[in-house]
């Protein structure tokens, strides 16, 4: 216990702190510039000079540790004097343009100034010049008016990671520039605007647009594009969203935001939005009317089911919608169209990897929170770049590395380039050997731990079947790692599910961390993943992931739903799709995705969606799929309506109205509207309703309310009850590929930080970020290919080609090139096959031997 | 790029220290030997050499002088001008370099002979004016004596 005096007031605190948060603590507010609370004390500014007794000058308050006995005054004339002169000093060089400077309102120097002074400066001189740089797309960097507390940098450096920009120069010279001098080409992630003081870096995307007390309100809610749902705070002014800021402390994300986040959210005001109900006339897509639509949808769906059954029905159902959509959709397809037939295109990845590994280890498994990460002492990265799939979980591995936490890698992840420990490439469609040899090495040195016999007996086939000495380089050194460490975290992405055989990458993952007692966190790329699960948008599970075989669920399910759930389970994505090709599957109901261009062989996809007698698509972009369809319902998006997602740690958090759409209706309520004209009723008048029965019906969200979720912190299972420990035979394992690897390039799935696909392509923003897909190829591809940064190739598989830009990417070591899927046309997944695992069902992509010349 | 001599050298100083930014000083002097100046592929080079983010290393680069932040002749002259060599006429003498080489203070002449830069006192007070030619030190300076001293820097 330390007790303290400051301004005449007792303080006491139960561990040491600075004298700053110690007086924050009392409610005393001492000044500071430099001072960030995301941020190490740095004492540059010297504004936070308090008196101490006994100390014979004046201590910065922010750097002074608080000690027993202190007596600290933070309030003085001489003190006042000193703070008036350090803001008279800045004063020199900082404009007093704040009629014009954006940040005029919210500016930390104006408060300083205007509460501390001077009135007058001394200072007759030239003020230093530097012209407003405008050579970024992003940002606008103004160094006339920056006061030099270098928060950018340490937010850059300390928090991001990213080390983009710096202090350059020395003196009245010092200026914040990124390497280049003009465009910042870093992380975008903005979060030097969160913590910059003054207005020398500020948003073009809103530049002298709107003033901060010009904001007609601010609305709480979570953003829409990857599976962490970080919480941020939407500025509306005129029934338009002006920016999007984070709020310190708030959330997963405790106020960092990514460049999805921060500047992806112009596209709901993209002149491509749908505006009114499409239906299909002599083979064109015409605007209709809503009663006209849904009449049709309901129409043509109750006569497919007279005539073809329920089961030629089926639904893809999205991650990006909320909830209370999911549900709504899952009940509408098992009880309106009488057809289990529902999934989503989260089998392709996150799904299939979540259901397998739930039922190897029990439910809950990957329910782990993002911020354990930072106490880990070795992370264990496999299957993607976490800084890229889902950036804010990316900076937790970050700050576990500055900590002293060993990272370690299987594959490529670009963004840990300088943080990473250990790293092992395996050769190409080798992954999911690697893997089994670590889990049979770390099995060899650890033993059986005894607690799930299936696991214990897979692991131990394993182990005869790799004895010898390993031929992949580093994976012993990677092993030890794993061996040495008392806390863990595995951390893995969806690229090694992509695999005919994925489901033994799967095995050994969950192995591992069976063996190594570690936490799990699967990375998810879209928001709702999770939720879209627990909801039962799944062709085996009801709501709270109750299998459908077990009949007490199902009975109960029905007694709540009034009405017969079919027996048997329905299809899943990639079968749904074949059945639509082999005319199994006559309609497809698709709410809010994109499969045309989502899954793999792109024709096959064409062709079988052309089988189909009646395809609805509804959405708020006319997408690719959305040309195929015979009636286009327009959705609303992100910030235009309310729902619950659940994220990849499994917490349950609302995303909140902030604007009026200008047209159409919510995704829940669309469905309701068929429903009821197919016979099935469902009413609710609010997205509440909707959780209110599913907390009633899903022993997952048990006592779950609106109100409950308001409060935060509604982390799996609200006081629910799991369904640990599920009776499981472990399935046949595929053999290990034999297949003839040779060929000079492989192409793989990039997944980019800038871009998400249909949502991120209708940012302004983040196209000026980044306007095309690029190639990524190694320095060594390059030298091969006679290749330099920007050359255009075209790049063949057997399916097709694609004429793209190279880039060099020096973090890729083998030979693989990389491309991304989210531009039109320039996918990858157009060039690539699949083969479905026959454990997870989700796609494993083939063909990707590619051939690349210049062009 | 660094070839492998220099890349070899890199490797040998970064041995020396725990932390591999602390190398960073000396590379950007062997960067600098290499390119002539530091230029941006020069701290390219630094920065992928020790893994330090580019950013840092043009940020620790430009705080310092020393460092030529841009392209320098062949010899560069680093002649005082501070209260001593002033007395003694040395602004007398940057003129007469400015016309007899054509090369301006921060400047360089046109044939990529000499790059002058003036200097804050350099500790010759006593036999001022003074300067510096690349790292040899020379005094009591006049015009004839810079004509007769420069002569030897081809």
């Amino acid at each position: 216990m330390i007790t303290l005096t400051i301004n005449e007031k007792e303080v006491t605190l139960d561990k040491p702190v600075s004298v700053l948060e110690a007086a924050r603590q009392a409610g005393i507010k001492i000044p500071t510039l430099c001072y960030h609370e995301a941020l190490k004390p740095f004492g540059g500014c010297r504004l936070c000079v308090v008196e101490v007794e006994r100390m014979p000058k004046l201590q910065t308050a922010c750097t002074l540790m608080s000690a027993d006995g202190m007596i600290v005054k933070t309030e003085s004339e001489v003190i006042s004097r000193v703070r008036r002169g350090i803001l008279e000093f800045l004063l020199i060089n900082h404009p007093l343009d704040c009629p014009y400077c954006d940040k005029a309102g919210e500016c930390e120097l104006q408060d300083l100034v205007n509460k501390y002074g001077p009135t007058v400066g001394r200072y007759k001189e030239e003020k230093r010049k530097v012209p407003e740089s405008h050579k970024d797309h992003i940002f606008a960097r103004n160094m006339e008016r920056c006061v030099v507390c270098t928060r950018c940098v340490r937010m850059c450096n300390d928090v991001q990671g990213a080390s983009a920009i710096s202090m350059m120069g020395r003196g009245n010279h010092t200026r914040m520039e990124p390497f280049s001098a003009d465009s910042f080409n870093c992380e975008y992630c903005g979060n030097c605007l969160t913590v910059c003081p003054v207005g020398a870096i500020l948003s073009r995307l809103y530049i002298h647009s709107f003033r901060p007390w010009q904001v007609d309100s601010e609305v709480k809610t979570i953003c829409s594009y990857c599976g962490v749902g970080c919480s941020l705070v939407a500025q509306v002014r005129d029934d338009s969203i002006k920016r999007v800021i984070p709020e310190m402390g708030l959330g997963v994300n405790k106020g960092l935001l990514c460049s999805r986040g921060r500047f992806g959210y112009e596209f709901i005001n993209s002149r491509e939005r749908l505006k009114t109900p499409l239906i299909r006339k002599k083979g064109r897509l015409e605007e209709s009317t809503w009663s006209e639509a849904l009449n049709l949808v309901a129409e043509k769906l109750s006569e497919i089911k007279k005539t073809e059954g329920g089961s030629a029905i089926a639904g893809i159902a999205s991650p990006r919608c909320s909830n209370e959509d999911n549900y709504i959709f899952q009940k509408f397809m098992r009880m309106a169209c009488g057809s289990n037939n529902i999934d989503s295109v989260s089998r392709t990845g996150f799904a299939a990897a979540q259901k397998y590994f739930e039922e190897l280890m029990g439910q809950g498994i990957t329910a782990n929170i993002i911020e354990g990460l930072k106490n880990s002492e070795v992370i264990f990265v496999v299957g993607g770049d976490p800084t890229s799939v889902n950036p804010i979980l990316g900076l937790s591995i970050r700050e576990a590395s500055r900590r002293g936490a060993k990272i370690v890698v299987l594959g490529n992840a670009k963004g840990l380039e300088r943080f990473k420990n250990v790293q092992v490439i395996p050769p190409v469609f080798k992954e999911a050997d690697a893997l089994e040899e670590l889990l049979a090495g770390v099995s060899g040195a650890r033993g059986v731990r005894g607690e799930k016999p299936d696991i214990d007996r897979g692991i131990s086939a394993l182990s005869g079947k790799y004895s010898g000495k390993s031929d992949i380089g580093g994976l012993e050194e990677l092993k030890n790692a794993l061996l040495d460490s008392p806390s863990t975290a595995i951390v893995f992405g969806m690229d090694l599910v992509q695999r005919a055989d994925g489901h033994r990458a799967i095995f050994a993952v969950a192995g591992l961390t069976y063996l190594l007692e570690a936490r799990l966190y699967l990375l998810s790329e879209k928001p709702n993943e999770q939720g879209l699960i627990d909801a039962g948008c799944v062709p085996d599970m009801l709501p709270g992931a109750r299998p459908l075989n077990i009949h007490d669920f199902k009975t109960k399910f029905e007694t709540a739903w009034g009405g017969a759930i079919p027996d048997k389970n329905g299809m899943t994505l990639l079968e749904i799709i074949e059945g639509a090709k082999n005319r199994d599957i006559k309609a497809l109901y698709i709410m809010g995705e994109n499969p045309v261009f989502n899954l793999p062989d792109g024709p096959f996809v064409k062709e079988a969606l052309g089988s189909l007698d009646f395809l609805v698509v509804q959405d708020i972009f006319t997408t690719e799929t959305a040309e195929f369809a015979d009636v286009v319902l327009p959705a609303l998006g992100w910030s235009e309506k309310a729902g619950t997602y659940t994220n990849l740690e499994r917490r349950i958090q609302l995303q909140k109205k902030a604007v009026n759409a200008l047209s159409g209706m919510e995704d829940w309520k669309i469905i309701t509207e068929v429903s009821c004209k197919m016979g099935y009723k469902m009413a609710y008048s609010e997205a509440e309703d909707i959780m209110d029965e599913i907390a009633e019906v899903s022993p997952l969200y048990r006592d779950l309310s609106y109100r409950e979720i308001g409060k935060g912190n509604c982390l799996w299972p609200y006081h629910g009850e799991p369904l640990r420990g599920e009776i499981h035979e472990l399935p046949a394992m595929a053999e290990s590929s034999s297949g003839n690897y040779g060929a000079d390039f492989y192409l793989a799935l990039e997944k980019p930080l800038f871009h998400s696909g249909t949502l991120s392509r209708r940012s302004p923003a983040l196209m000026k970020i980044c306007p095309e897909p690029t190639l990524k190829i190694s320095s060594a591809a390059a030298e091969k290919l006679r290749l330099q940064e920007g050359d255009r190739v075209q790049v063949s598989t057997s399916v097709g080609s694609v004429e793209v830009a190279v880039s060099i990417d020096e973090s890729i070591k083998d030979n693989k090139v990389l491309l991304s899927n989210n531009f039109e046309g320039k996918g990858v997944f157009s060039l690539l096959t699949y083969k479905l695992d026959p454990v997870t069902k989700a796609p494993g992509i083939e063909g990707c031997e590619v051939r690349i010349e210049k062009l | 790029m660094f070839n492998e001599t220099v890349l070899k050298e890199i490797e040998e100083i970064k041995a020396k220290y725990p932390e591999r930014r602390s190398a960073l000083l000396p590379s950007l002097y062997i960067a600098q030997r290499e390119f002539g100046w530091l230029s941006h592929e020069a701290m390219e080079c630094v920065s992928k050499a020790l893994n330090v983010p580019e950013a840092m290393v043009r940020g620790t680069a430009s705080f310092y002088s020393m460092y030529k932040h841009k392209p320098v002749g062949r010899h560069v002259i680093q002649l005082c001008t501070n209260i001593s060599c002033m007395i003694l006429g040395a602004e007398k003498l940057v003129d007469f370099i400015g016309t007899r080489y054509e090369v301006q203070p921060g400047g360089t002449s046109p044939d990529n002979r000499f790059s002058l830069v003036i200097m804050e006192c350099i500790g010759a007070c006593g036999t001022a004016p003074a300067m510096l030619v690349n790292t040899d030190f020379h005094e009591n300076l006049s015009e004839k004596r810079i004509e007769e001293i420069l002569d030897k820097y081809k």
